[in-house]
């Protein structure tokens, strides 16, 4: 699971560590795609120096280390991958497109197995062939223990994957369920259907890696450019990274990169507000800035809105993201799903809204899925409490689960001023809460130790604030964790909060993941997340919107739904 | 019938007669009187205790409470700054209200007056009680019970106040009242320095000649301690005391703002500046009004506190002649 770097946080579910790194690159702009060009000339301009100011360095900056959505961000301005995010603003650029590839793969009939071929005239930075061998290669690295970081697919998914080591061991031994027959051909062997493999193979870990090159963990400090972009120098583990054109990238076989900058120069390390502070002035090099992981704050954003200038700087991105109320069945009075379902009646998502940072930071959330199409996004709201709560139902079925005369829960949540699991969102649903009888008591724990007892079975709590977003936009990785009863996890980080074991939800799951169209699983996914929905084992309350500023040199912003940030791969300076 | 005799002394002062030494409490007033700074800073803070205490009263008046959500009074789209001028100032919301929630500022302020004073007495009372107990047994036990006292408090000194809080905050569990919690916190952890001078001032005091008398004549400690010593270390303590309150309003605002003060939404001073401190661009009324008051409560307890010791330190009162009849008395 990945989150978006929303302001300055730490990405707190266990999956997501790395995410960072990839939430990167997306400025705002304009959501239509008239305004590609960003400014009234037509072409945009090319080179140039684009400065991207970030929080969270680009740490590890091996294409197997990388946790990323999609590719990354300036990851993916250096590694190209067999598929990748298709470059567009708004709901198109939650589509898959082919990369390296000349397709998004071809699955067989129950897609178990899936052919890539490589387009013609692929080159690294010094010239030399990309082969498919060489994207072999660069998956089986990143089975190394010494190379961790990743997403955990390959592993469960490539047969043979759990227990295969890595090439650095066993004399450099191979994964034999991806197969090579010829240059510009590979193949993988699944050991389940898995209709969504086009979506990871966006990931860095399928960049090639040539063998030659390979200098382990030292990989990082000068991986092999396959990208428009090579590195020419990275700082303090990827603090400071200064990229430059690599000559032999061609963009005829890169539809999906403009690379209009000459050169890029990534500084990390900076407080959010100092970004947003150094993009509003626009100052210098600041001009030509960008921020992949840092977004406007409920407060800076009201400063922004005030001043027509900054205000036309300011892009929007979606990210496939739900912020929401879990419920732990196993403790009482959660197990009553009455209770629940007043709990769902009685929320003030207008309240909720504005301590998320308000309507344009926020929108209601009814449904568990995010509000996109690409999720499979069905509308539904099987316990209307309106835009302020509806008090009157919640006393109503309060009463009949034997609670007339009020209820008294815990409510637990994070101390991070994140807006999203943190106090004010805590205090604005207890305040709509005790509107129905229901008084809530905070339980308010630091951010490490929040993570570790909502994800741990033992110490879950039955009532507490969640978050959830996917690898990449569909309705699979978003749903398989959170209610599919089979990935509840005894020792260890669990998310499926309602602890929810359903044989037909888990049988419908695998069904869907034999589809290899798209669209048809969307559907689905769609129906499932209204059903499991019923049951009323969590309360949407919102999903984030994001609010990027960018400096005033910058042109041609395209934010897609898949990352909701600003795509350095399509900034063009003056 | 003091009346009448403050009268009659007031009247001779008038004529310039020579006073008979006051008694302490009055003395101490009269000093403490002629302090100009002194007066203002004990009429602003009593002025503020006024405030925290009639909290309820002042927001009935003003209609509102300080937890009520007002949606409509932010502006939603605009990351929910204040609707209006000044954050939304208003007939019905008299300093504003809070950005995101629309909460009553006014509510909010007075209510964490109450807070951070409350917490800052407590705390206070807790350093003073702990420190006169381990000063004192320090000053008048044996070698070893002194030995092992000080070098306890020496300890208590050193732990660094705001990391041990927060340590100390973390680990109980979360049901336990926070204010009462915070008072103890502090006041646990800030007694050293009260216990230090206690127990000097106890070595000195064990010299003269009446305690001296009392130990011969076979009282034990604790009757030393409350017949002699306690009346000697009332002003050396009441002076140290009126100095770490404000200290400990502050350390309450700091843990506040770190999060680890009261739980909301019971409203603190430090509270309010950790969530305002990003809108002082945006709405810095919300930043301006607790800080403006958290700077003119530990101001005025500090020349508060200033003026306490000055009225009650023996060697000022030479320097203090105003008020004592002598400048009179010398003109005349």
């Amino acid at each position: 699971m990945r989150h978006p770097s929303r302001r300055t946080r730490r990405v707190t579910t266990a999956l997501t560590v790395s995410l960072i790194v990839t939430a990167g690159a997306a400025a705002c702009g304009p959501e239509d795609n008239d305004a590609k060009a960003g400014g009234a000339d037509a072409e945009p301009h090319k080179g140039g120096t684009l400065t991207v100011l970030n929080s969270d360095p680009q740490q590890d900056f091996d294409p197997a280390r990388l946790y990323t959505s999609g590719g990354g961000n300036v990851p993916s301005l250096v590694f190209r991958t067999l598929t990748t995010r298709n470059r567009e603003d708004g709901a198109k650029g939650a589509e898959v497109v082919p990369d390296l590839a000349t397709d998004t793969g071809r699955p067989n009939k129950d897609a178990t197995v899936w052919t890539y071929t490589l387009k013609e005239g692929l080159a690294y930075e010094d010239g030399t062939k990309i082969t498919s061998a060489d994207i072999k290669y660069g998956i089986e690295r990143s089975f190394a223990a010494e190379l961790s970081g990743g997403a955990p697919y390959l592993r469960d998914w490539l047969v043979g994957g759990a227990d295969y080591q890595g090439p650095y061991k066993d004399k450099g031994k191979g994964l034999d369920s991806i197969e090579t027959p010829d240059e510009r051909t590979i193949v993988f062997h699944l050991n389940k259907p898995e209709g969504e493999f086009p979506y990871l193979a966006t990931q860095t870990q399928f960049t090639p890696v040539p063998k030659a090159a390979d200098k382990g963990t030292k990989y990082e400090e000068h991986p092999v450019s396959s990208g428009p972009y090579k590195v020419v120098e990275n700082q303090n583990d990827g603090e400071r990274l200064i990229l430059e054109r690599n000559e032999h990238w061609s963009a005829k076989t890169d539809e999906e990169r403009k690379a209009y900058p000459d050169r890029i120069d990534v500084r990390s390390g900076l407080d959010s507000s100092v970004i947003n502070q150094r993009l509003s002035a626009s100052q210098g090099s600041d001009a030509a800035a960008v921020t992949t992981d840092t977004n406007l704050g409920p407060a800076e954003l009201a400063k922004v809105t005030g001043d027509k200038d900054l205000a036309s700087r300011v892009g929007t991105g979606h990210f496939g993201y739900t912020n929401y109320i879990a419920f732990n069945p196993k403790v009482k009075p959660f197990d009553n799903p009455k209770v629940r379902q007043a709990i769902a009646y009685a929320v003030d998502r207008t309240s909720v809204v504005n301590a998320a940072g308000g309507s344009s930071l926020a929108e209601p959330a009814t449904t568990y899925l995010p509000n996109q199409k690409s999720f499979g996004h069905t509308a539904y709201d099987h316990f209307p409490a309106g835009a302020s709560g509806n008090a009157a139902k919640a006393r109503e079925l309060l009463k009949q689960a034997g609670y007339a005369n009020g209820l008294t829960v815990t409510l637990t949540h994070s101390n991070a001023k994140d807006f999203e699991t943190g106090p004010e969102i805590a205090t604005a649903v207890q305040d709509a809460l005790k509107k129905a009888g229901i008084t809530v008591k905070l339980d308010g724990l630091e951010d490490n130790d929040y993570s570790d007892t909502i994800q741990d079975v033992k110490s879950e709590p039955g009532f507490f604030l969640a978050h959830w977003g996917a690898d990449w936009p569909s309705g699979g990785p978003f749903l398989a964790p959170i209610f599919d009863g089979r990935q509840i996890v005894e020792d260890g980080a669990n998310f499926n909060t309602g602890q929810l074991n359903d044989k037909s939800v888990n049988e419908e799951i695998d069904a869907i993941n034999k589809l290899t169209d798209l669209d048809a699983a969307a559907k689905r996914w769609g129906a499932l997340d209204k059903r499991i929905g019923e049951q009323a084992l969590t309360v949407p309350l919102f999903h984030p919107v994001y609010k990027r500023l960018y400096g005033k040199d910058v042109k041609n912003v395209v934010i897609s739904d898949w990352t909701g940030v600003l795509d350095v791969s399509q900034v063009a300076v003056d | 019938m003091s009346e009448a005799r403050a009268a009659a002394e007031g009247a001779r002062a008038g004529t310039g007669t020579v006073l008979a030494p006051a008694s302490g409490a009055r003395q101490f007033w009269r000093r403490l009187r002629v302090q100009r700074a002194a007066l203002v800073a004990a009429i602003v803070v009593a002025l503020l205790v006024l405030l925290a205490l009639t909290a309820p009263l002042l927001t009935a008046v003003e209609g509102q409470d300080p937890t009520t959500y007002h949606p409509e009074l932010v502006d939603s789209a605009r990351g929910g700054v204040p609707v209006g001028t000044f954050g939304g100032m208003s007939a019905d919301h008299w300093l504003g209200v809070e950005p995101q929630t629309g909460r009553d500022l006014f509510a909010r302020l007075v209510y964490g007056a109450r807070v951070s004073l409350g917490v800052a007495l407590a705390a206070t009372v807790v350093e003073v009680a702990v420190g006169l107990v381990m000063g004192v047994a320090a000053g008048l036990g044996n070698r070893w019970v002194d030995q092992a006292l000080s070098r306890f408090t020496d300890v208590v000194v050193a732990l660094p106040l705001m990391v041990m809080s927060l340590a100390l905050l973390a680990i109980v569990p979360s049901d336990f009242p926070r204010p009462v919690l915070v008072a103890s916190v502090i006041g646990l952890i800030g007694w050293g320095s009260v216990a230090k001078i206690v127990r000097a001032q106890t070595l000195t005091l064990k010299q003269l000649d009446h305690v001296a008398a009392a130990r011969l004549s076979g009282w034990g400690p604790w009757r030393i301690a409350r017949r002699e010593l306690l009346p000697a270390l009332a002003a050396p303590v009441i002076t140290y005391a009126a100095l770490l309150f404000p200290v400990n309003i502050s350390a309450e605002a700091a843990l506040s703002f770190l999060g680890a003060g009261v739980k909301p939404p019971t409203p603190s001073w430090g509270q309010m500046l950790t969530s305002a401190n990003v809108w002082y661009q945006a709405a810095p009324q919300y930043l301006l009004l607790p800080a403006g008051l958290l700077f003119v409560t530990v101001l005025a307890l500090t020349v508060l506190g200033d003026g306490v010791r000055r009225a009650l330190d023996p060697r000022a009162a030479s320097r203090l002649s105003v008020g004592t009849g002598r400048r009179k008395e010398t003109r005349a």
